[in-house]
């Protein structure tokens, strides 16, 4: 007689897939038809157990944990775009230049000239003069508005 | 020829099944009750344009599984957004635990729900028609676009896998 079948053989006899020596044996064997009602009831039981009765909670607490990579993935995305307007967007954005002390004094010089020639011409700064300072040249404009009187 | 049965004794006698194999299916109760209120619909709609099928079970199985498909397929943020919490859900069987239940620890139940949850849908599918619906290999076969033999081995594969989930809870 053959050796008696495994379960998976006896799951293929359920399922209707058994061949006919499988068949044959089970239809024989008292072992095995005693295991494969074992799997009837076992069938049954399953059978029952998703008919009746309610799922177990546990899957809506699985959806939360879905969520989860979700939320994960939202905060790295906000925390990035934080990182992006820090650091690169006002690394790439130019900065208005500034001006040099030295620049603005030679500007207003030329600004003091031209609104205060007397001949028309622009009146140049003395070749040796130090560069002036915007006090003296606060000092001068004023000297100039009230006649020369300090 | 056989009359066509009314469309209520159409509802009446296959609202309760297609809502537990829309349930089985889901997973989710206000989902299933979804599916099973446009599975109705689309049969007055074939109702009207007389189309009404010759067999109303197995036309009422098929388009209800085509539909909890497309649910499915709708992805993960719709079932989220629709997803009902089970506390609110009108139970098929009563409140107190039955005999039935009883006998059958938490264990055990959690451990055949997760066992079912893990199998690809379509052993779920063919299972619950199989099983649950009690609905012949042939029957299956037509109502899942497949053939015969293909059922068996996806039958073959979900009791293989449920039992071994039941054996692990012993």
């Amino acid at each position: 007689m053959n050796a008696c079948l495994s379960d998976d053989a006896l799951a293929r006899a359920h399922a209707d897939l058994a061949s006919i020596a499988e068949r044959a044996h089970l239809a024989a064997c008292a072992a095995c038809t005693a295991r494969s009602r074992q799997m009837r009831r076992d069938l049954d039981l399953i059978t029952a157990v998703l008919r009746d009765s309610r799922e177990p909670l546990a899957r809506v607490t699985r959806t939360r944990r879905r969520w989860l990579p979700a939320a994960v993935g939202l905060s790295a995305a906000a925390v990035a775009l934080l990182w992006v307007e820090v650091a690169v967007w006002r690394a790439v954005t130019p900065v208005p230049p500034t001006m040099q002390p030295q620049e603005v004094a030679a500007i207003l010089t030329d600004v003091s000239a031209s609104l205060f020639s007397v001949s028309g011409d622009p009146a140049s700064a003395p070749a040796d003069a130090a560069p002036l300072s915007l006090e003296s040249m606060a000092r001068e404009v004023d000297s100039t508005l009230t006649g020369g009187e300090p | 020829m056989e009359p066509s049965p009314s469309r209520d004794t159409v509802v009446i006698a296959h609202y309760g099944r297609l809502r537990r194999l829309c349930r089985l299916l889901l997973g989710d109760p206000q989902e299933a009750e979804d599916v099973v209120q446009e599975v109705f619909l689309k049969a007055h709609e074939a109702e009207q344009l007389g189309r009404a099928p010759m067999d109303w079970a197995a036309w009422l199985t098929r388009v209800a599984v085509n539909a909890c498909r497309d649910r499915r397929r709708a992805g993960g943020w719709m079932r989220f957004r629709l997803r009902s919490r089970p506390i609110d859900d009108l139970p098929l069987v009563a409140d107190a635990p039955g005999p039935g239940d009883v006998a059958v620890s938490e264990d055990t139940r959690r451990r055949i729900w997760t066992a079912f949850r893990g199998l690809p849908r379509r052993q779920q599918e063919v299972f619950a028609l199989r099983y649950i619906e009690e609905q012949a290999t042939a029957d299956v076969a037509v109502a899942l676009g497949l053939s015969p033999g293909s059922v068996k081995r996806h039958l073959y594969r979900a009791v293989r896998h449920l039992r071994r989930a039941l054996e692990d809870a012993r």
